[in-house]
């Protein structure tokens, strides 16, 4: 069997440039978790199905879990961690999803607010059967998707007002 | 997780080219969802040395319009070919396939090259693509061959394809003008899932409403994706009546219990793709 030869990556990874020396049978669930310490990319399945790995890459919704670290190579991404204003606030996504009860066990949170973000940036007014296709590659087992659904809808009208 | 060496060559000339050196010792991985899987699993041959990504390849990533016939390079991904305007004018069938594959974020990354070579009876893209009889461009080196799609299948989740050549291209003619077309798919969970059953259809018909032109792919049916000829025969040149198309569905029905044998599952798809190709026909059949 070869033996795994190091790679070197260079990514964005909210906002910021990284240059780093991986094993190349990396995914990019693993180093956004591991060598960049971002958390709030969850593993679930690791067969693309659930969406808790979710992540932005230049611009569109992707599992991490379904990319390997090197084809990653010169691409933006963002995770949840990178919805941070620039104090320290939260993004109208995550106080939506607060304030209607969208958060329980909060596994699937960060990959369904990430799939919600890139809807809201190609359509600020989507209605309920585009905010539940949106998010159809994100499983959760907790809330029954309504209260999810409901966020989105709210965090729409916020950023819709000029919010952000 | 499987070890290996990545390479992400700059163009397709060099990816041929490794392919060539390293045959069953490279795999090329594009979407990659069904490889990463199996790279976890630690299902690939252990002479498993090189991973060539050729995701990234502007060649491989164009759909144009040329003459009669419409192409697509073959990495690209299925959330483009879902909202592609030359698609929607031309083969909408396969528009309507590429928007119901897996999930967004699996449409982001997934190619249509990646839902060919899987072979996964399953796959929604491929019976639009049956029905749009389509041409597949293989490379291998320098060297080019085409095939018809049908033909690259050998059974379920096999391609007749060597290990040193790559997919390029997919191309089919643009569908007549006047010609409609209608795909469904059947799943029980929408997103993800793979599908169980789908199935697409091209239908034409003349000014005295006869059928002049009839194309009908079931997926998940036969081994092998295939066209129905037997169905497509019973309609071809006829007035569509309700009971014609009651006897179509009878047809694929029949074609396929002799193709997979009856098995513990045909007692459920039997009804169903009856009921299917009654749907499917009647969205775009003028009928009697
Ligand atoms: S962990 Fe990636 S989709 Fe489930
Ligand atoms: S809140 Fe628990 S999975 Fe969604």
């Amino acid at each position: 069997m070869a033996a795994n030869r190091k790679i070197e990556l260079n990514i964005k990874v909210n906002n910021k440039d990284y240059k780093l020396f991986i094993a190349s049978n990396k995914r990019l669930l693993d180093v956004l978790r591991d060598d960049l310490g971002l958390t709030g990319v969850k593993e679930g399945c690791a067969i693309g199905e659930c969406g808790a790995c979710t992540v932005i890459m230049n611009g569109k919704n992707v599992c991490s879990c379904m990319i390997l670290a090197g084809q990653a190579e010169g691409a933006e991404i963002i995770t949840i961690e990178g919805l941070e204003g620039p104090k320290g606030e939260l993004h109208p996504l995550q106080e939506a999803f607060m304030e209607t009860g969208a958060v329980q066990c909060g596994f699937c949170t960060p990959g369904m607010i990430l799939s919600s973000l890139v809807l809201l940036k190609n359509n600020p007014s989507p209605t309920e059967e585009e905010i539940k296709e949106a998010i159809s590659g994100n499983f959760c087992r907790c809330t029954g998707y309504k209260q999810i659904i409901e966020a989105v809808q709210l965090a729409a009208e916020r950023m819709r007002g000029g919010g952000m | 997780m499987q070890n290996f060496n990545f390479i992400r060559p700059d163009n397709l000339e060099e990816a041929c080219d490794l392919l060539v050196r390293y045959k069953d010792r490279a795999k090329l991985i594009t979407g990659g969802t069904d490889l990463i899987i199996a790279l976890r699993e630690e299902k690939l041959p252990n002479c498993l040395e090189i991973i060539i990504d050729i995701s990234n390849l502007k060649e491989l990533n164009y759909i144009k319009e040329e003459g009669k016939y419409i192409r697509i390079g073959s990495g690209v991904r299925h959330a483009e070919i879902a909202n592609n305007k030359l698609i929607k004018k031309y083969a909408p069938v396969l528009s309507m396939a590429s928007s119901v594959v897996g999930s967004p974020q699996i449409r982001n990354k997934g190619t249509i090259a990646g839902n060919i070579i899987t072979a996964s009876p399953a796959a929604d893209t491929i019976p639009a693509l049956i029905v749009l009889d389509s041409i597949l461009v293989i490379r291998k080196g320098k060297e080019k061959r085409k095939m018809f799609l049908k033909d690259v299948f050998e059974g379920p989740n096999k391609v007749n394809l060597k290990s040193d050549e790559i997919v390029c291209e997919i191309y089919f003619e643009k569908l007549p003008l006047g010609a409609k077309s209608n795909f469904i798919k059947l799943a029980r969970r929408n997103a993800v899932d793979k599908s169980r059953m789908n199935i697409a259809v091209v239908a034409q018909q003349n000014k005295n409403k006869e059928i002049t032109n009839i194309r009908i792919s079931v997926g998940s049916l036969t081994p092998i994706p295939e066209r129905f000829k037997d169905a497509e025969d019973l309609l071809l040149g006829k007035l569509p009546t309700q009971d014609l198309i009651q006897k179509a569905g009878k047809k694929i029905a029949e074609e396929m219990i002799n193709k997979s044998g009856y098995r513990w599952s045909t007692e459920y798809k039997e009804p169903v793709v009856k009921s299917l190709i009654d749907r499917v026909l009647n969205g775009i059949v003028e009928v009697e």
